[in-house]
């Protein structure tokens, strides 16, 4: 049974990577926003979006890891999946020797430092901590700085070889310090894997901290029976957690995550999982030592939920964040941000959204919104602007950083404030036509009017109307510094309605010559 | 002596005759056509391949425009992520219409491409241009990207002296320039002479150096459309040239045709003006300009016209 089981294991948690690495390629995500859906999955997002449709999906993980324990971090997690690939491969190329892992102990205070700091900082409404070690958003960032670029890459090789086929894409803007946290990230991470299993799971990463509190409450979890096993240690060498320990017979729950490969290998069946609620008592007859860390554990893990307990309630009555840095924001949020705080708070920078922008106009911020917001997303309208017609990035985000938004109420989202300088205008300095706003304004925040007795048109900016898309800025052609250029709000507003503009309709009989 | 150059003279005699004889020929063939065509037909009150079908044929037919095995390259407008209902892009039956013909003349491919503003594949894809001309036989080119526009000089130009131009139409044999009738808040209206900022790269460039001496610069390129076809079924008569709203559209049901680009987008002025009487034609200044740089004529009053309506 638990060979089978195992082997449904590796082939779910696989296509699952896929699903996931998918939503940031350029072509599945052009044609479907499907592969988006499977990001809810994941379990930062749902948190994150728990009064917002990630409820289910985050009641459902806790069941899980209720029942089984940190199971996610096997079938759903795309860091895990990715981590077991790595060490598998890397098992190929080492000696049978070194191939074996062994047990090695918890570093608690680490982990739970790390989970601690995370945590708190969560509550007071700071992510960052967060999206730098949660695994699904890092690797988000994995599959948009390194995957999807390299795709990008084989893609103009195509487009070289089949011209008339295959469009050029043109590339999208390289946002060095995006790309090197990503590729450190993979780097260690590969390493970690490599030669030490799943300890990035067991150490750093925050919602494997979480997961494994949770798991020591787990109503089925790995128990070694003791009359049978015969200490063979092939349980132990198989153990990519190295959490079992058979000097006193025992897996460390809190860092198991239930790949099943010590139940595959072990020839007497005597690890297994097994039905732990009246099996407590049992427990404390072990030595003190155990028992000292096993109250530990629970106390931590009381800590752990009582921090997510206050983290939701803080997100339900929408405290703001304790402290943040409080520069002049620059940075434009993307359409359903709502505010630059509640981007701040809810996006943890898998960069699902600038995967997904079709005009590459999303990309990772520096220090736009501030310290406290690198790498979060920021419009960038240097070589595109916000579609009217798209809501791609509100749709795809799994967050709730951005609400999903209908291309109707994105039309209206006044993500910034268009602002005319008329000393900077073509038409003002040249004294010629140019109208380059006014042609791509979407709502007519801008229209031509008179200017003076010149029989020259000059763009009249009605503010209410603008939504911020960037168009004007983005075309403006006064060089070196524009006449419209957008101001980022920092609490998104709503737009007035565009005027519908009645005419009559005349019938023509004549050519007019 | 003299019977050396008698012969002589009789040799070369015959020769010229027989050149004389076969240059005729081919004079009065060549006349037969042309006189039969007219410089600008308008067409009114039909669906845009009846339109089409009347006014080409009062051109002297797309045979005359394109010949056996030419490459040809048909340029509409597609700026806008817009469906055809709001006349932002040039109407979808009309540039199959046009393909088909072009296809039927003889031509060897036919690429429609336009540089779009908004997010080229939506525009593509919803103004219905890349769908109705893949299924008319032609092909759809990219645009989107620097590297398809090769650097041309434009010696006659005033401003715009050199400019980056689409692959599409420096390597074809023919193109012909299909526009749609639109106001416009920059350039006033927007045309067969403004349509040719869809076949370059740099458009930022126009603007900052005097918009409509650019537009009408750009018309003195060597490789001009034998062909303007302007499509006036729907027509953008405010807020263009994107639009709002169908409200901005009215649908007079009408197209231009002429080889000559200043003399149809004059028809097209005075057409529009129909309905917007404060658009004047010395307002949409590249025309004026255009004239004055020998592109073509504004006073087309004295041009053999044949304006034919339907239903």
């Amino acid at each position: 049974m638990y060979r089978f089981l195992k082997k449904g294991r590796v082939v779910f948690s696989i296509i699952f990577l896929l699903l996931i690495t998918s939503s940031f390629i350029f072509f599945i995500n052009r044609e479907t926003l499907l592969m988006s859906e499977f990001l809810k999955f994941q379990f930062v997002p749902s948190m994150l979006g728990i009064f917002s449709g990630g409820a289910i999906v985050f009641i459902l993980l806790l069941v899980l890891t209720i029942l089984f324990g940190r199971a996610y971090c096997s079938t759903l997690c795309p860091l895990g999946t990715y981590q077991d690939i790595v060490s598998r491969t890397a098992s190929v190329f080492k000696s049978k020797k070194n191939r074996r892992f062994s047990y090695d102990k918890p570093f608690n205070k680490l982990r739970f430092g790390i989970l601690l700091i995370v945590g708190v900082l969560f509550v007071g409404g700071i992510s960052l901590p967060l999206a730098f070690l949660d695994p699904y958003s890092n690797w988000g960032k994995i599959s948009n700085e390194i995957i999807s670029r390299s795709e990008q890459y084989i893609h103009n090789g195509l487009a070289a070889v089949m011209p008339d086929a295959v469009f050029f894409r043109s590339y999208a803007h390289f946002a060095i310090g995006s790309f090197l946290f990503a590729l450190f990230f993979l780097i260690t991470v590969t390493l970690l894997s490599a030669f030490k299993g799943r300890l990035y799971c067991n150490t750093i990463c925050p919602v494997g901290s979480f997961l494994g509190l949770l798991s020591r409450f787990a109503i089925f979890k790995p128990v070694i029976d003791k009359e049978t096993c015969t200490k063979c240690r092939l349980c132990v060498i198989n153990c990519k957690s190295q959490c079992i320990d058979l000097e006193t017979q025992t897996v460390d729950e809190s860092r198991c995550v239930a790949c099943l490969n010590c139940t595959v290998v072990c020839k007497t069946n005597s690890i297994v999982y097994k039905y732990t609620l009246n099996r407590k008592k049992e427990a404390i007859d072990i030595k003190d030592e155990t028992t000292k860390l096993r109250s530990e554990g629970r106390r931590n893990a009381l800590i752990a939920m009582g921090l997510m307990g206050t983290a939701l309630a803080a997100k339900a009555i929408n405290a703001g964040p304790v402290i943040s840095s409080r520069p002049k924001v620059t940075g434009i949020a993307p359409p359903g941000a709502m505010s630059i705080e509640h981007l701040k708070k809810n996006c943890t920078a898998c960069h699902a959204c600038v995967a997904a922008c079709p005009n590459n106009i999303i990309q990772p911020a520096t220090t736009e919104y501030g310290i406290d917001g690198i790498l979060l997303p920021v419009l960038n309208f240097k070589h595109h602007f916000c579609s009217y017609e798209c809501n791609v990035c509100s749709q795809v985000c799994p967050n709730d950083a951005l609400k999903p938004l209908t291309v109707k109420d994105k039309q209206l989202a006044q993500i910034g404030q268009t602002q005319f300088y008329l000393e900077k205008c073509i038409v003002h300095t040249d004294g010629t036509d140019c109208g380059a706003c006014d042609e791509h304004c979407p709502t007519k925040a801008i229209t031509m009017v008179p200017y003076g007795d010149s029989g020259l048109f000059i763009p009249n900016l009605e503010p209410e109307l603008c939504i911020g898309c960037g168009a004007c800025e983005y075309i403006c052609p006064a060089v070196p510094e524009k006449a419209m250029v957008i101001h980022a709000l920092e609490v998104h507003q709503i737009a007035a309605e565009p005027t519908l503009d009645k005419q009559e309709k005349v019938k023509v009989d004549d050519f007019g010559f | 002596m003299e019977r050396r150059n008698f012969l002589k003279t009789a040799i070369l005699g015959g020769i010229a005759g027989a050149v004389q004889l076969k240059g005729n020929g081919l004079m009065a063939a060549e006349k037969m056509t042309v006189s039969s065509a007219n410089d600008l037909v308008a067409v009114m009150g039909g669906e845009p391949a009846e339109m089409y079908k009347k006014g080409i044929e009062a051109m002297g037919g797309m045979t005359r425009f394109v010949k056996k095995g030419n490459k040809v390259v048909v340029k509409p407008n597609i700026g806008w992520d817009k469906r055809p209902e709001f006349a932002a892009n040039t109407n979808p039956d009309l540039v199959a219409a046009i393909v088909k013909d072009c296809l039927a003349a003889g031509a060897s491919e036919v690429t429609v491409f336009d540089h779009t503003c908004d997010e080229w594949q939506a525009s593509y894809r919803n103004s219905g241009i890349e769908a109705a001309a893949k299924a008319a036989g032609a092909k759809v080119a990219f645009a989107h990207d620097e590297k398809y526009y090769r650097n041309v000089q434009l010696p006659k130009g005033s401003r715009l002296k050199e400019a980056k131009i689409h692959e599409s139409i420096l390597d074809c044999d023919v193109w012909i320039n299909v526009p749609v009738l639109k106001n416009h808040g920059g350039a006033r209206m927007t045309i067969a002479m403004k349509n040719f900022m869809g076949i370059v790269w740099d458009r930022r460039f126009w603007h900052s150096n005097d918009l409509q001496q650019c537009i009408a610069d750009c018309s003195t390129f060597s490789k001009m459309p034998v062909l303007n076809i302007v499509d006036a079924y729907r027509i953008m008569t405010q807020n263009g040239p994107k639009g709002k709203s169908i409200e901005d559209v009215q649908t007079p049901k009408a197209i231009f045709m002429s080889t000559d680009i200043v003399a149809v987008d004059t028809a097209a002025v005075r057409f529009f003006a129909q309905f917007r009487s404060d658009m004047k034609l010395e307002d949409v200044s590249h025309i004026g300009i255009g004239e004055k740089m020998n592109i073509g004529t504004t006073d087309i009053d004295k041009l053999k016209v044949e304006r034919i309506r339907i239903g």
